[in-house]
């Protein structure tokens, strides 16, 4: 391959080097994500650019660069099945990325490879939007602007790290317009979206569930929603967070009621009068692409965009794929439709017909024995205390056809969707109206901020029973067969076992009975908390409502000035800082006077070169205008003797400079001037 | 003023030897009255000799001349300690260096060995041979001669070396009308010692430095000169930017050229008068820029503005 070398357009060695180092930089954070060969290929091109460098190996041919294409896309699409996609589409982004280092010939490849690697650290946030990342994202902006400064560097052979040095404090003057453009750029809506739905799905709650779905979500770590309540926090086994309600048992996976088989009295979310103390909070969540939100029983939001359920959820209408922040008022105590509808009670009660037959004839026997329906809750939840039933995270899989009745009277082993489903199934069949509800109970509440924080191993299932005059009331067969569950979380309810997170051994999480990490790990998530409320979550509607509290109204107008002026605001003193450099003492006055002699001979058509000295260019005007010549002469001298002659302001020079000042005003008129010049 | 006169009637009388140079000739007297050595470059033939001839001449100097050849040695120029049988002792013949005025004829033909001894010498006012210190006559100038170095046979002078000159002049063909007068006249180019006036006694010569210093350098004069040497230290036409050294060589020589036109100030025009000698041979065009230094000297004087902006 031959390539017209020139001195000039030659990478030095310095720059090849900070480029390479950055584009490892900007592969660390996205290799969770990757598959194992794109590491691969990082390692392969950095090694051939090297040697190619010390002129072991050449460049690549046509054909060889052709095949790494082909190669690299082909790659891909095993990987990941498709090249659309979000991941896909990044993996295939980093890969050609790593391959152009073998096209890095001159200056004008390195420009494209630094540019692409500004690109790169910005889509690290497409997937998380972590307070490290952030902090990690700074730095390797700093190596990609580094890799930039040191192309600008000719002939520097070897590696500096002093390199740093320019770019870190142009990054650093660049930090408070960065600040100013945060607050005040407008938040525009995207012009398209890409599919951010990747392969790998994200855990959490889904809407439908069966035996096993549960314990399975219980082994993530990851961070479901955070809590902050404006009152005190409540006792955490009243903290029940409600997302679904499944009334439909249909092929042994319990559901909710789809949107269609919704009755059109049954639209409606009933607006209940709210009793009892009131629980008032705000929930930052995390995207989860569902619709359901969060919340304790009989929740209102006062917040558009999150709309309330006839089974008294609340909702978002729009699935949540950006983090969510809505406040909630709760009213524990109210009691939840006292009266029941009959299409409701119908629904309520439904069962598949002749399904699970033995723990159909277990709960009508007991409720045989039992006075009310109350009473019948207490004796099959005494049942499932009494028996001998096991609360575990690594439950017996039930494979039998009626799975309910090999886990009552067989396995016994269940998480607490078998409870919930097991007793929800009991009280049908004995013609209690009831549901299976799901969600999160309990969270870990941080000290430092006052914040409840809910894991997705906080997950839990639970049931609710219609009972005459109380409405829907709550009802956790699992604090039956566990109550350290409720009381005291997960973590101590199968502390016995060590099933808990037995899968990512290194959550800090695991670690929380060492003191300090478990301090360091809330400071973090205190740290998170702020991140994902001040910064992460300032939209259009936040700013606005800044700059409402700082500037009263703003209109459109006002809002440009605003922009416009805080702009200005930071670029001024940096432009002072670096104008002032060079302007070595004020302007002379003499200076500036011979200047305005300057632009008044220019208005006549003589105009000084700039490299043209004051008697070189009186001689000039004299050969050109002789009308202006003795003026022209008189002014000179004067302002030679005041400018190169004298030494410092004295009483002197300021007349002279007075006199200088008068004589300017008495330059001669265009044609007849000559003959009436005047003296100074 | 008297020096005056004596600088005019100087510059006269060299011209009747090289006819229709004068502005060369009071450059040369410049570098001169700067206490700088000089350094003439031009093609063969031009009055390069002539010139450094003439202005010892004038100046009242002793003078001796030296043609430099590839077999040149450092005891050619310096001088030799020979036996002496008569007192059985060593005795110092000394080289023609032990002069007022040196003209190293054809400086570039000689070997960097022997030009680096020359210019030690320049540097320091002084040789030492065989561990004697001699110092040389005060006042001591070298006048250098070289061919345009892109002639064969030829040693260039460093860069570091070309700046132990004060200025660089080049002659040029005289014009036709000079060209003519020189035809016709009696000695046709040849030059006797002894056949011009002396033009300046040696109280003028040492006063001359002393009024030099009494030059007033204003403010707005300085901040020209700062955003001169600033020029050729940001633009990228330029691979080595002015050295201190350089900028004070060029303050140095525009009082001269101030005190020699009866002025007690510098104004931007002495400045650029002595400029392009000054500068020239300092200056070097990086790779992007297709002009030589006189070219730079231009661009430098066109770029930078006279009065502060």
């Amino acid at each position: 391959m031959s390539v017209p070398f020139g001195a000039a357009s030659l990478i030095p060695r310095n720059a090849l080097v900070w480029i390479i180092l950055s584009q490892f930089a900007l592969l660390l954070p996205h290799l969770g994500r990757l598959p194992v060969w794109v590491v691969l290929v990082y390692l392969l091109t950095a090694v051939w650019r090297l040697l190619v460098y010390q002129g072991r190996v050449s460049f690549p041919g046509r054909w060889v660069r052709i095949a790494l294409i082909g190669a690299g896309f082909a790659a891909v699409f095993f990987s990941y099945g498709n090249l659309l996609g979000l991941e896909p589409t990044v993996a295939l982004l980093l890969t050609a990325f790593a391959l152009k280092l073998l096209e890095l010939i001159r200056r004008k490849d390195a420009y494209v490879v630094i540019f692409l690697g500004y690109f790169i650290c910005v889509t690290a946030f497409l997937f998380t939007q972590d307070l490290l990342l952030v902090l990690y994202s700074l730095f390797t902006l700093l190596l990609v602007t580094t890799a930039l400064v040191a192309l600008h560097r000719p002939g520097e052979h070897r590696f500096r790290v002093d390199t740093l040095r320019l770019p870190a404090l142009m990054l650093a003057q660049a930090f408070p317009l960065m600040l100013v453009l945060f607050f005040l750029f407008p938040r525009i809506g995207p012009l398209w979206t890409v599919p951010v739905q990747s392969h790998a799905a994200r855990t959490g709650v889904s809407d439908f569930m069966k035996p096993g779905d549960v314990s399975s979500l219980s082994q993530s770590d990851e961070v479901a929603f955070r809590v902050r309540f404006a009152g005190d926090i409540p006792p955490r086994s009243e903290l029940y967070w409600r997302g679904l309600v499944f009334s439909v048992l249909d092929a042994g996976t319990w559901r909710s009621l789809r949107y269609h088989e919704l009755p059109a009295a049954e639209l409606r979310a009933p607006r209940l009068e709210p009793s009892g103390p009131e629980l008032s909070y705000s929930v930052l969540m995390l995207p989860t692409q569902q619709n359901w939100l969060y919340s304790l029983r009989y929740a209102r939001s006062p917040q558009s965009g999150v709309l309330a359920t006839p089974d008294f959820r609340l909702y978002s209408p729009v699935e949540v794929e950006d983090q969510l922040r809505y406040s909630v008022n709760s009213w524990p105590e109210t009691p939840l439709e006292t009266e029941l509808s009959d299409w409701r009670r119908r629904t309520e009660l439904a069962l598949p017909p002749a399904s699970n037959p033995r723990s159909r004839e277990l709960a009508l026997g007991i409720r045989a024995e039992s006075p009310t329906d109350a009473a019948f809750v207490d004796a099959v939840l005494a049942y499932f205390n009494r028996e001998n039933f096991v609360y575990t995270l690594q439950p017996t899989l039930l494979s039998a056809p009626e799975p309910m009745d090999q886990f009552l009277f067989e396995t016994r082993r269940g998480f607490c969707e078998h409870y919930a489903f097991a007793f929800t199934l009991m009280m049908r069949a004995a013609g209690v109206p009831a549901r299976v509800v799901a969600g999160y109970q309990g969270g870990e509440i941080n000290p430092l901020n006052r914040t409840v924080i809910v894991h997705q191993f906080d997950a839990h299932a639970w049931a609710e029973v219609w009972l005459e005059g109380r409405g829907w009331v709550r009802v956790d067969p699992t604090a039956a067969v566990s109550p350290e569950r409720i009381e005291l979380g997960l973590e101590q309810a199968v502390a016995g076992e060590g099933s808990f997170l037995a899968n990512s051994p290194l959550s800090p999480l695991r670690y929380r009975g060492v003191n300090w990490v478990n301090m360091l790990r809330l400071r973090y998530d205190a740290w998170t908390y702020r991140w994902q409320s001040w910064v992460v979550g300032f939209n259009s509607d936040q700013q606005y409502r800044l700059l409402q509290d700082l500037f009263g109204t703003v209109r459109a107008r006002t809002f440009v000035i605003i922009v416009l002026a805080s702009g200005a605001l930071v670029l001024l003193p940096v432009a002072w800082l670096l104008l002032g450099r060079h302007r070595r003492r004020p302007p002379d006055p003499a200076e500036r006077l011979y200047l305005a002699f300057c632009a008044r001979l220019a208005r006549r058509g003589l105009t000084r070169g700039r490299g043209e000295g004051p008697r070189d260019f009186c001689r000039r005007v004299a050969g050109t205008d002789p009308a202006l010549g003795q003026w022209a002469e008189e002014f000179t001298a004067g302002f030679e003797e005041l400018a190169y002659a004298s030494s410092g302001a004295n009483d002197g020079a300021r007349a002279q400079l007075k006199g200088l000042r008068r004589l300017l005003q008495q330059m001669p008129g265009r044609a007849a001037g000559a003959s009436r010049l005047v003296r100074g | 003023m008297e020096i005056q006169g004596a600088i005019d009637s100087a510059v006269a009388e060299v011209g009747t030897v090289l006819l229709g140079k004068e502005a060369q000739v009071r450059l040369a007297l410049c570098c001169l009255l700067s206490r700088g050595h000089l350094l003439i470059e031009d093609l063969p033939g031009m009055g390069k000799t002539t010139l450094s001839h003439a202005l010892a001449e004038v100046l009242g100097l002793s003078y001796k001349r030296v043609q430099f050849t590839s077999d040149l040695l450092p005891a050619d120029i310096l001088g030799v300690s020979v036996y002496d049988r008569t007192d059985a002792s060593f005795s110092f013949h000394p080289g023609p260096i032990f002069t007022q005025v040196l003209l190293a004829d054809e400086i570039n033909r000689t070997t960097p060995r022997t030009q680096s001894a020359l210019l030690e010498a320049m540097a320091e006012g002084q040789v030492t041979i065989e561990g004697e210190t001699r110092p040389l006559p005060e006042p001591f100038f070298v006048i250098a001669t070289q061919n345009p170095i892109d002639q064969s046979g030829t040693y260039p002078l460093p860069e570091s070396q070309l700046d132990r000159f004060l200025m660089r002049l080049q002659l040029g063909y005289p014009d036709p009308q000079a060209e003519r007068q020189m035809f016709l006249s009696k000695h046709s180019g040849q030059f006797r010692s002894g056949a011009l006036r002396r033009c300046l006694s040696p109280q003028q010569l040492t006063g001359f430095r002393d009024a030099v210093t009494r030059v007033h350098v204003a403010d707005s004069l300085l901040d020209y000169l700062q955003r001169l040497v600033a020029f050729t230290r940001q633009s990228r036409e330029f691979a080595v930017g002015l050295s201190p050294r350089g900028a004070l060589a060029l303050l140095d020589c525009a009082r001269t050229w101030a005190h020699m036109n009866g002025r007690a100030h510098v104004v931007p025009e002495d400045l650029q008068a002595v400029l392009a000698p000054v500068a020239g041979h300092r200056l070097i065009p990086s790779g992007d820029y297709a002009g030589d230094g006189q070219a730079l000297v231009d661009l430098l004087q066109r770029s930078v503005d006279v009065i502060g902006r």
